[in-house]
Order: C-alpha cells, then structure tokens, then sequence
C-alpha cells in the first residue's frame, strides 16, 4: 500500500508492506539516520520521533499509521529554535552523552519542555526513561534541562517583547 | 556517509550508519547446539550475488589469539557455545542474507553441554593460581573467630551503546577496517592473522565507540575477521552489525564468580587469616581467563592486611559464550566478596565496619600478598570520614543497628540499612604480562605551533579527550584549541594498548604529559615542526608461580570507598535505594566536574547491577524473553548519588577512577540490605521476589 504524510515539513509518499514499522521506513527508504533501528523493542529510545505532536518510539509503530500523519524526526527538529535551547542548554550543564542516544535524549527533553516550561527534577527524570543509556550522569541531565528551560524561557520572553 | 566509495573521518561515525557502493552484509550462520560435533553444513540454492563462506575458505589462520588464548573465527568439526559461528552469508541485502544464513541446513552431533562452573572437573580448568602467604592453618586454629561465605555474582549483560559490527574494504593497498573497538591493533593483528597477510597491510579506523563497559576489548577483533573474510571473498566492501537481539544471545558477558571465603580474626580483632578459594565461569575458549583470574586472585584480599593467606583460584571453560570483563577485569567480583564479609565479621564482633576496617586496612608501608610493601598511603581514614559526614553513617549504622536487634517480627517496619565499603583500581595494567603492558604515544608541533597526539586509544569519552587536549596544552603552554587528537587509525598512530582499566587517565595521560613535556625541552633549541615518542613500560609484572606470587600490584591504584543506604518496604519488599556516597582519591585530577560525572555514571550502572540486571544461570541458556526482560534502572529509579573527590596537588600522578564504583557500591548495597532485611545476602542483584520465601517463613507461613 501506498501512504502519504508529512515529513519534517514536506509532503511524502511511500509505498509500504502491512507488517512494516515506522523506524525502517524512515531511515533507509528517506536516508534520515538520526532514526537508529537498536532493540527495536521500544526500550532504548534511540528511534524517538514526534507523530502528530507526541513522542513515540517509531520502531514500535506500524507504519501505517503514519497515514496522514505529521512526522518531526531529529533531522527536522534540529532545524529549530528548540533543539539549539536544549543543546546550548546540556553544553553549559557539561552534560556529555555517548552519541548514540543523543537523539532520544534532545526530543525527550523536547516532549517534556513542550509540557512543562519548567519542570522539577523528578519530571525530568521520568522523561528521560523512555531511553534507556549507560552513558549519562542523572544530576546533568537535570541541570542540562532546567539550562535548556531557562533559555527556551528567555526567548519566549524576548519574542513576546518584539 | 551513506553510498560513498571509501569512509572519511569515522571517529565520530556510527558504524550502523556508514554504507559503501556495492557494499555486501555478511549473516552468521551460528550453531545450533552447546557442544557437539558439527557433520555437515548445506546452504540453501543462494541467489547470484550471494555466498557461503566456510571454515576452508579462510586464507590464513582459523582464529584469533586473545592473551595467549585461541578463538575460532568459524566453528570447524566441533563447537563449544550455542549459537558460535559456523559460517557467513554475505550477499547485498542484509535481510535476505539474514534469512539465508537462517535456511542453512546442520547436521550435528550433540553432546552433554558442560555447564557446571562451581564445581568442576580438572579438565574444566583453563587456568589456576595459587599463593599461600603465612601459616593460614595456624592462624585458624588460633583464631577467635573465623567467619566462613559463599559470594557469587552472575553473568551481566553490558548494554554498550551500539551492538558489535566491523566494516571492511580494499582501501588501495591496505585492507581497511571500521570497527568500535577498545583495542585497534588487536583488531589489526588478527585480521592479518585470518587473511594470512602482514599486519602492516591491514590498517584498522575506529569509529564511534560509546559507553563499552569492557564489552568491546577483543570481540569487535572476531566480527572484523567475518567482516575481513567476506570482503576478501566477494571482493566488495562488507559490512557485518549485529542485531541488538543476536549481540544479547551471543556475545561475551561479565564472568561469572564463586567465591568462597574463610576469614578469622585475632582476640585483638585484627583479620589474622583469609582462605579464598575463587571458582570464574569463563565460559567456551576463555580468551580473558589468564588475566581475569589474575586480576580476581589479587583483589581477594581486598584493602586488607593479612599475615596468613591461601588463595585457590580457578578459571572454569564452560559450553557458554566466552566471558569476561566488565568493567573491569573480575576485581569488583573479589571485591564485592571481600567486603561484604569484612562488613560481616565486623557486625559479628560488634564493632561499627568503619571502625574494624581502620584497624585493618592497608596503611603505607604494610606488607602485600606479593611480599611486596605498599608504597601509596590508601588514605582511608580521610575517604571513610568525608563518606561518613556526608551520609551521616556513623549515627545510621547505629540507629538502625539498634532497630534491626530489637525488631521482633524480621517484617516489622522501619527497614532500613546503611552500608559501607572500601576498594582500590589498580594502575591501568595487565597483570598476565606480555605485549599489551607496552603503550607508546607520539605528539608533533608544527611550525604554527599546533600540536597533534598521536595513539590508537579510541577514547569513548569526550571528556578523556579534552583531559589530553588540557595535559598536552598545560605541558607545551599553548591554548587548548591548538592541541587536536589524530583519529586512532593504526596506520597512523602508535600501538597505545586496549583502551580498558581506566587507561586514557592513568596510562595515556602520563604519556601526553611526558611527550609533550619532552617537545617542551626541545621547543626553544630544535627547529619546530618536532616529533617525539613516549613509551611506557609495566615496571615490575606480577608473576605467580609455585604457590606464590610477586610484583607490585598496587602501584599508582587509586583508592575509594562507597556508602549505600537502603529501604524495604515492609508490604512489597519492594528495595529502595535512599543514597549513595562515594569518595575517590584520583590522584591529580585534571578536570573535576568531569571525574564527578564519570564517577556518577559508573555509580548508576552499579546500582543497576544491584537491583535489577539479571541474566538467567548458566544452565539455562539465555533465552529470547531474557532480552525482552533485561534492563537497567532508568534515570527516575535511581537514587541521588553524591560525589567527593581528595584532590592531590601537582606533583600526584592522575589515577584512574572511573571503575571505582562497580568494586564498591554492590558491597556496600548488599550490606545495606543485609542491615535492613535482617538477614545475611549472598550474592546481588536482589529483588522483592529474593525476600518473599525468607519473608514467608518469618510470618509463620510455607515458604514453598
């Protein structure tokens, strides 16, 4: 069958099989390779993407259900004034990440922003738990998203002044 | 990356996403059976394009040498693990390679899988030390008390950040590998080894190498051998990445321990005699067993200063995967023995553990099990006083101390527990010897005073990177952005030795410093650009021979200590860690909030190991619903964990820190624990589901 959706802004069309998911799809037939196809059990978050504004590990979603649908994937969510809040914000926590869950981390950091401009740590924590790393020290993965608040905060501010 | 002719940069790249034009995926064709004999193997009619590749094809040598140890690189006649290689698919779809490699036809001959390790026969056994120190049975027969357990830990899944894979391709005249590999020229030496070409025409590029836990010390070596032969065959790049799911079911794992431990104490209550009789399931081949072994008999007698000591240890060949290191070479395992039962007899005898350990721990110029005398001071009493303070141990140990002897139902609320626990990570060295305690490292200044180090340490961490750029920006007084680190390509830069045992601070480190230190000299009477080399040498190995053993195995370790509170819920027995302190003296630390954050990290995972990382025995294979069921404790299920470092000044050397946490947060967990449920533990992780039976019982119900 053949679906249509937008993809990080643009119209797209792909013909798929009924048992395909999401993860696949999207980063060999559209080459995104922020998309990662790890467990694909939905555990390590590293294929977090955004359908239709929520945040949903896409090697778990039947691709068609992207039928429709608006996809934000980390190919386009960096072309945003957001994801330079979050990375400007983990850079002065100092948090480090070991690359590869680099992208689960960003959008879950975004999904939780976008729900609470200012979250208290025990929110940021169970944000994070949807991707599961060795890598990250638990007190900079808060101080990195309070960082990122704060500045995703400040532009608000400045934009609402204009 | 994707559809070029030839990778660029790939320090930085993922090996999932690096794609070569004509590129073919090699499948692995793995053996159904744990041990047995293998009759034949008949593929399916394989499409053109697509080919079988068997023990016979391979053009050099049918292994790899691991620390003395041979693995084969495809299963012939007989295997030893199930789901070893037995041959590769490689073809240019990597799904219908998969499938192929599925189709393959086996015939075989089973036999009985020997997957007992703690208790054996002799055929069983790979490698053996002995040390007999003092007159143990004297000291036993005198003693006032003598305490006698059992410690085991399990096999641990290592979770790293990209399952294993390699890369290959004619690159020209070389044969060129990517791989995420901890040693590059382990990789380089074996891939000449299986191709039957000098290993000066392989060149090995590592790429992205992430959070490895020791998981990727030699096996990315055997993968870049599959990957080596299919390209050599098909004449085309080709790519081998396992799914997450078969690197799970098949890929080496933490060994697994038996430890049984006999301590006594003199009327003074001073540790006057330790028995240790070590059983490590190293599982087929044990390519890790020497060292592991080594690593695990050294660290038996723990911080402790003892007269009399038997140490019987044992490394056990079992029909499972190959087992080894993580994080760490098997000291966390002795450790977390050790220290549990030092927290054992010191709560026997009545005594705060803080205070039985000050009286025994190893203090400068005691005398080691090797003969040898400890030059370092441990500073204990300044690490277990800063852990105290913070955790507010001493007035807990004894409340709940309190609590615990007076509780008369064991599930009578509060349950609480606080644990402590003290431990050394030992310099960065191996202690079985031989090539891989030589390190070199090169640095060159070029005419616009731009400096550039030169090591085939793939560092998985940028801070370790940026701690290089600062020592060599420190030692040559230039700004840190002048100083860049060459991609670890071992054509290009010198055999600098497995990146493992916290390497890159206590080896690496000293060796940027010294080059660098050494251009320095230079800078101002030789014409720049200057080249100059370091080496280092392991001074003194340990060697173990006739019952006993010698060397310094202690020189340049850093010393920590870990306190752990823990809660159960009376109702779940659901465990909840409260806390963890640590405290580490790391010498001269170059960049403190970075050492914070890697002590932090490592602590995590520790808890993790605790709490919630279990694998099945292993006398039931690891199943599909193990890996659906595996995981570690995510970010909101951890405790908050404090850190503290003793800053030395500028003359200490760096000391590795980084595994610190795994020798003593589980010690200390299962102290905590023992203190709060009431009852002695054995072994970690514990689980609500561990506390039901004893809890049954204690109600006065069956058990069963």
């Amino acid at each position: 069958m053949t679906i249509s959706f937008i993809l990080n802004g643009e119209d797209v069309t792909v013909g798929i099989r009924s048992g395909d998911r999401l993860a696949p799809i999207l980063r060999h037939h559209f080459g995104l390779l922020g998309v990662q196809t790890d467990c694909l059990h939905g555990v390590c978050g590293r294929c977090l993407i955004f359908l239709n504004g929520s945040l949903v590990p896409s090697c778990m979603v039947p691709a068609f259900r992207a039928r429709g649908g608006e996809i934000i994937t980390i190919e386009g969510f960096s072309q945003t004034e957001e994801y330079r809040d979050i990375v400007d914000g983990f850079r002065q926590a100092g948090l480090e990440t070991c690359g590869f869950c680099e992208t689960g981390k960003i959008l879950a950091a975004a999904a939780l922003l976008e729900k609470r401009p200012r979250p208290v740590p025990e929110e940021i924590l169970v944000a994070f738990s949807s991707v599961s790393c060795r890598c990250s020290d638990p007190d900079l993965l808060v101080k990195g998203v309070q960082a990122a608040a704060e500045l995703r905060a400040g532009r608000l501010y400045r934009r609402a002044r204009q | 990356m994707a559809g070029s002719d030839k990778p660029q940069d790939t320090a930085k790249t993922d090996l999932e996403d690096m794609e070569l034009n004509g590129m073919v995926y090699v499948a692995t064709v793995r053996s159904p059976i744990a041990r047995g004999k293998i009759l034949s193997i008949i593929p399916p009619v394989l499409p053109p394009g697509y080919r079988i590749i068997l023990p016979q094809d391979i053009p050099g040598e049918n292994h790899i040498v691991s620390f003395g140890t041979e693995v084969p690189i495809l299963a012939s006649g007989s295997v030893s693990y199930l789901g070893e290689p037995l041959a590769l698919i490689a073809g240019p779809d990597s799904v219908r390679a998969a499938s192929f490699a599925a189709a393959v036809q086996i015939d075989y001959e089973a036999e009985e899988p020997l997957l007992n390790w703690e208790s054996f026969s002799s055929g069983q056994v790979l490698a053996k030390r002995v040390a007999v120190v003092g007159d143990p049975d004297l000291a036993f027969s005198i003693a006032r008390q003598a305490l006698e357990s059992t410690f085991t830990t399990g096999s641990i899944e290592h979770y790293y950040s990209e399952p294993q894979g390699a890369l290959a391709c004619f690159d020209y005249d070389k044969f060129a590998i990517w791989c995420a590999t901890q040693w590059p020229y382990h990789v380089r030496d074996s891939v000449a080894l299986v191709l039957g070409c000098k290993a000066s025409e392989v060149a090995v590029r590592p790429t992205r190498l992430g959070v490895h836990l020791d998981g990727k010390l030699w096996y990315p070596s055997l993968l870049a051998c599959h990957a080596a032969l299919a390209a050599y065959l098909c004449r085309r790049p080709a790519k081998i990445l396992l799914q997450r799911r078969e690197d799970f079911l098949y890929t080496p794992k933490r060994a697994s321990s038996s430890i049984s431990l006999r301590a006594a104490v003199d009327p003074n209550g001073r540790l006057s005699a330790i028995d240790a009789r070590i059983a490590v399931n190293v599982g087929a081949y044990g390519p890790l067993a020497e060292e592991t072994l080594s690593q695990i008999c050294l660290a038996a007698t723990g911080v402790y200063s003892c007269p009399n000591v038997r140490i019987e240890g044992y490394a056990v060949t079992t029909n499972t995967p190959p087992m080894g290191a993580f994080g760490g070479l098997g000291a966390g395992q002795a450790f977390f023995a050790i220290e549990s039962e030092a927290a054992r007899l010191a709560q026997f005898l009545g005594e705060d553990p803080l205070d039985w350990k000050s009286r025994n721990v190893l203090k400068k110029g005691s005398r080691l099990i090797t003969g040898e005398v400890l030059k370092d001071d441990t500073k204990y009493d300044e690490i277990a006083s800063k852990l105290a303070l913070a955790s507010d141990y001493r007035r807990k140990y004894a409340c709940y101390e309190l609590v615990r002897k007076r509780r008369t139902d064991r599930y009578d609320g509060p349950m609480r527990g606080i644990g402590f626990s003290f431990a050394y990570q030992s310099a960065g060295v191996f202690f079985s010897g031989g090539d891989s305690n030589v390190y070199t490292v090169e640095a060159s200044l070029d005419k616009d005073l731009h400096l550039v180090i030169k090591t085939s340490a793939a560092a998985s961490s940028e801070s370790v990177r940026r701690i290089w750029c600062e020592t060599a920006s420190a030692a040559v007084d230039i700004p840190p952005e002048s100083v860049s680190i060459a991609p670890p390509d071992t054509d290009r830069s010198p055999n600098s030795g497995p990146l493992t045992l916290s390497r890159g601070i206590t080896v690496i480190n000293r060796l940027v410093e010294r080059v660098c230190t050494a251009i320095q000299k230079k800078r101002f009477r030789d014409p720049l650009p200057l080249t100059a080399r370091a080496v280092y040498r392991l001074p003194k190995p340990v060697r173990w021979e006739e019952g006993h053993v010698s060397g310094q195995p202690l020189e340049g370790a850093a010393w920590g200590g870990a306190v752990v509170e823990v809660e159960l819920d009376p109702w779940t027995l659901e465990i909840r860690p409260v806390g963890v302190w640590i405290c580490a003296d790391g010498g001269r630390i170059v960049a403190p909030a970075r050492a914070e954050a890697s002590l932090r990290v490592a602590a995590a995972s520790a808890v993790s190991l605790c709490l919630r990382e279990r694998l099945p025995a292993e006398s039931e294979h690891i199943s599909d619903e193990s890996f659906f069921e595996y995981g570690i404790l995510g970010a909101n299920e951890l405790p908050p964990i404090h850190v503290e470092l003793l800053q030395g000044d500028k003359r200490d050397e760096s000391k590795g820190i980084g595994e610190l946490p795994f020798n003593t947060v589980p010690a200390a967990f299962l102290a905590a624990l023992s203190q709060a449920a009431g009852m002695a533990f054995h072994t970690i992780p514990v689980q609500p589901a561990d506390l039901a039976a004893p809890a049954a019982e204690a109600a006065g119900g069956d058990a069963k």
